[in-house]
């Protein structure tokens, strides 16, 4: 130590000051006082830069401390609730814990609530586990399984079997005389498209029939869709005729047979409408949208095995058990059950008469479940007879289902699964044996409806596409789907639903259909995000290689182009006849007939491309030259020049330059309130997120793709005949294929010019293939 | 079978009135009933690559199958033929060929083209032909 810092206080070692003799402790601790309270001040309420768990020892600190309060000791909580408040950001709500979540009624509240918004199938649990889902037409439904195995449905489709829940098809019960329904479908269908509803064929119920409906007196033009309609067999004058409608259009069809039931005598017009309103159809139609049934669809001709070992008919004794059937006795047991025995053994539902309606009551297929995975197989070498084959008995079709009332008594009446289990566990005597005869699980009614898929050998392998459509009352969903899955069905969802329709060679939403229209802007919508969302290098630039419309296929302009006026509407060839002479015409490259409204007609075409190359969706059919046939490898659509791109360039520029300047603005700004030591509000404001893009974005993307279209005919150097609504390669016919529609006036002219291929290109591509065209009928 | 059609289609319309019975209905084909399937049973068809067919007979025979089964129906019926022959060409010596003969119904439905008529079917004969192709010796060598 130095001596001259060395200064003492004591007076005792040799300093300057003199302790007291006595001190005051009054005074004492009068003046620490102060100091006390300063600083349990300061602990409680900690200085305004620091946080309260950061006053808390390394040791304590925990992780998430600062959102989880329970992290911190709880003498600190509150203090830190505080702090949070303070700082603006409100104190989060606790999410309940698992267990708390999972419990039975808590989850079913929750399932409740999420099925508010979208309709869920019966099935839901099972494919939301399983299955990429989507929301389309109200519903919730499964797209496409999540494992890989696009190529395994297709498989299914055509040599095993492919299940799918389309229970989302909507049950319209129509009834009425024969002659009223009769008239009503007379205005909202035609006799050109093909059989009508109350045709000989369908009348007594026991095959399905198809209709296409359009609005009220407006064929050609205004196509709704295609509905599957089913008699039910009876002798009464009244009859019932069920419609399954696809939900894209059950609205719209509903309200148009409620017109033209309405309308069949203008002068009691008011009257019907009244009276629909209070309910009593005395001695008109009833139209009545029912609650949904559960509708499997079995593709494949294993679905037939799979069909006949999960459907076991009862016998008469078992039948009793059930509460239903003292609401409505089933008929013909013992005939049906001995038919069916006797088809069981057919190798696939296509040798069986087409649409067939089978109306069963079966025990619960629960009981014929097997215990591991297996695939049901035919391998009997018993031939049926085939006076089976060639004739459905009349009544084999009547079923129990048809009847609302049992409804209610059947859904009362299930055995839930864990019932099942509990049931069956308790009164198995050998375990592993199951009695089929059990009286404690009722029976259940089903319809079973055949689809003979293709019957053209010419277009598509005999029978693909063909199965087994069952009809389920609700609440029976799963344990029908379960046994059939354990039977060896393959389940798919959607895009099955999509390919399927591809392979068949049938165009799944039709263009000029209101739902079409918005499947086209939902398509068009996806894939244009998805292009936006590119980096502009990534991006195909549709301007140089004359593509103008690469998300939708733009029909009216199509037509308008082919023909002299502007078109507003058109129609898509549905004439039976027409289709067979257009067909034939191309065939023999012999020039077309004249037919009405011609010039706003577009015609279904199957698209086969001829060698190598993939087409896509949007491709466009063009006209071909007679020098093309020779020189195919070379033939490509020439470079074309952008007229954008310099805009765009220039464009990009400026707003860079803009954008620079905003920001030295914004920095400027920022340093001299920083200076004033005001608070930011400026950098909050900017924050906002904007769904909307800028008016910089929205002009880019114009010049990218201009939306203004005003002709698509001679924007290449072929000439546009048409479009591919959907294209694919195709696994029936082992190369690239599509389902396409061309201007009738189009098509006329490649026949004129005695050609009767074309030419395709697809949208991201100069390449031009060479393609045949093939009319599709069941469009 | 098109030739001789489009040469004696008058004599044939009036021999088989069946084929078209009328312009009142379409007819639409079936599947036909099948023998049984197997591992070694082979539907020729004639749409499906002859060389893709005979592959698949030679891989089967090669990997130790005792006998193969081949169907052919219709039309099919000479390219069966011509598989068996080549199989065994290929296979000289130790496989042998037993062929039968015999005649299939097929059933057709005839679809109504008009209101005031029920659907129909009808009983096509069509001749088919099933060739078993049998090991006689084995080969160890090939195993």
């Amino acid at each position: 130590m130095e001596e001259t810092e060395a200064k003492e206080f004591d007076a005792a070692i040799g300093g300057t000051e003199h302790l007291p003799f006595s001190a005051n402790s009054l005074k004492f601790a009068s003046s620490r006082s102060v100091e006390i309270a300063a600083m349990t001040e300061s602990i409680l309420r900690p200085s305004k830069s620091k946080l309260i768990f950061q006053s808390l020892p390394v040791h304590m600190r925990r992780r998430v401390m600062s959102h989880n309060c329970k992290r911190l000791p709880r003498r600190l909580r509150r203090g830190h609730l505080e702090q949070l408040k303070k700082s603006g950001l409100p104190p989060k709500q606790k999410r309940p814990s698992r267990k708390y979540r999972r419990r039975p009624a808590n989850l079913l509240e929750e399932y409740n609530r999420r099925q508010k918004q979208h309709v869920w199938l019966e099935t839901h649990i099972w494919h939301a586990k399983r299955f990429h889902m989507t929301e389309r037409w109200g519903h919730r439904l499964p797209y496409a399984p999540c494992d890989k195995a696009f190529r395994a449905c297709y498989r299914g489709s055509s040599a095993h079997c492919l299940l799918q829940d389309i229970s989302y098809y909507t049950p319209i019960q129509i009834t009425g005389t024969v002659t009223q329904i009769k008239e009503m479908f007379a205005k909202v269908t035609s006799c050109l498209c093909g059989l009508s509803v109350s045709a000989m064929a369908y009348i007594n119920g026991t095959r399905q029939g198809t209709a296409h409906i359009y609005n009220v007196n407006s064929f050609p033009f205004g196509y709704i869709g295609k509905v599957e309609f089913i008699w039910v067999p009876s002798d009464s004058t009244n009859k019932t005729l069920w419609l399954f409608v696809h939900p894209s259009q059950a609205t719209i069809i509903q309200s148009v047979l409620n017109d033209a039931s309405c309308t069949q005598d203008n002068n009691d017009y008011e009257v019907a409408k009244k009276k629909r309103k209070v309910g009593s159809v005395t001695g008109s139609i009833e139209i009545k949208v029912m609650q949904r049934f559960n509708r499997f669809r079995l593709t494949g001709p294993n679905s037939h095995a799979i069909v006949a070992e999960s459907l076991k008919c009862v016998n008469d004794d078992l039948l009793k058990n059930a509460k239903w059937t003292s609401l409505h006795k089933p008929k013909d047991l013992i005939d049906k059950n001995e038919y069916w025995e006797a088809i069981s053994t057919a190798k696939s539902p296509a040798q069986l008469p087409a649409h067939m309606v089978v109306g069963l009551v079966v025990i619960d297929p629960r009981l014929r479940r097997p215990r591991y995975r297996t695939k049901a197989k035919q391998d009997t070498d018993t031939d049926i007879n085939t006076d089976t084959l060639r004739k459905i008995p009349p009544y084999l079709s009547n079923s129990p289902l048809w009847d609302v009332k049992i409804h209610e008594s059947i859904k009362k009446e299930l055995m839930t699964n864990g019932q099942f289990v509990k049931h069956i566990t308790k009164n198995n005597l050998v375990p592993g044996v199951v009695d089929e005869d059990d009286p404690a699980l009722q029976c259940v009614p089903v319809v079973l409806v055949q689809r003979p898929g293709s019957q053209n050998p010419e277009f598509k392998k005999i029978g693909y596409g063909s199965g087994w459509d069952i009809i389920i009352p609700s609440g029976y969903a799963l344990p029908f789907w379960l046994t059939f899955i354990m039977f060896g069905a393959r389940s798919g969802g959607l895009r099955e639903t999509e390919s399927l329709a591809f392979e068949m060679g049938e165009c799944y939403l039709p263009p000029d259909s209101n739902a079409g229209k918005q499947n086209e802007n939902r398509i068009e919508s996806e894939m244009r995000d998805r292009y936006f969302r590119l980096p502009p290098s990534k991006r195909v630039n549709y301007n140089k290689i004359a593509i103008n419309s690469p998300f939708r296929c733009p029909w009216n302009i199509l037509l308008s182009d082919w023909s002299d006026d502007k078109i507003n509407e058109f129609f898509v060839l549905r004439n039976k006849t027409a289709l067979n002479e257009i067909q034939d015409c191309i065939t023999r490259k012999k020039c077309l007939p004249n037919i009405e409204n011609g010039t706003k007609c577009l015609v279904p075409v199957y698209v086969k491309v001829t060698a190598k190359g993939s087409l896509q969706r949007h491709a466009l059919i063009c006209l071909p030259e007679v020098s093309d046939l020779s020189n195919l490898k070379t033939l490509f659509e020439p470079h074309h020049e952008d007229p954008n791109e310099k805009v765009r360039k220039l464009k990009r520029k400026e707003h860079v330059k803009s954008l620079k300047k905003i920001k030295k603005k914004n920095y400027k700004l920022k340093k001299k309130l920083q200076q004033e030591k005001k608070p930011m509000y400026t950098k909050k404001l900017r924050k906002v997120h904007r769904r909307e893009p800028s008016e910089y974005v929205k002009a880019m993307r114009e010049l990218w793709l201009p939306s203004e279209i005003e002709t698509v005919r001679k924007v290449g150097t072929r000439e546009v005949m048409g479009y591919i609504a959907q294209g694919a390669f195709s696994f029936t016919e082992a190369r690239s294929c599509g389902v396409g529609y061309i201007a009738y006036n189009a098509l006329r002219h490649l026949l004129n010019t005695g050609l009767n291929q074309v030419l395709v290109r697809n949208p991201t591509s100069r390449k031009y293939r060479l393609a045949n065209i093939v009319i599709t009928m069941n469009t | 079978m098109a030739d001789e059609n489009t040469s004696q289609k008058k004599e044939d319309s009036k021999k088989r009135p069946k084929r078209h019975p009328n312009k009142n209905y379409a007819l639409k084909k079936r599947v036909p009933l099948k023998p049984v399937d197997g591992d070694n049973v082979i539907f020729i068809t004639k749409k499906t690559n002859f060389k893709a067919q005979l592959d698949k007979c030679c891989d089967l025979l090669t990997r130790g199958e005792k006998d193969i089964i081949l169907h052919g129906l219709g039309a099919a019926i000479q390219r069966c033929c011509n598989l068996a022959l080549q199989l065994e060409i290929l296979f000289s010596g130790t496989c042998q060929i037993e062929v039968n003969t015999g005649t299939i119904d097929c059933v057709d439905d005839l679809e109504p083209l008009t209101d005031e008529l029920d659907f129909d079917s009808q009983v096509r004969c069509s001749s088919s032909i099933h060739i078993r192709i049998f090991r006689t010796a084995m080969l160890g060598a090939n195993q």
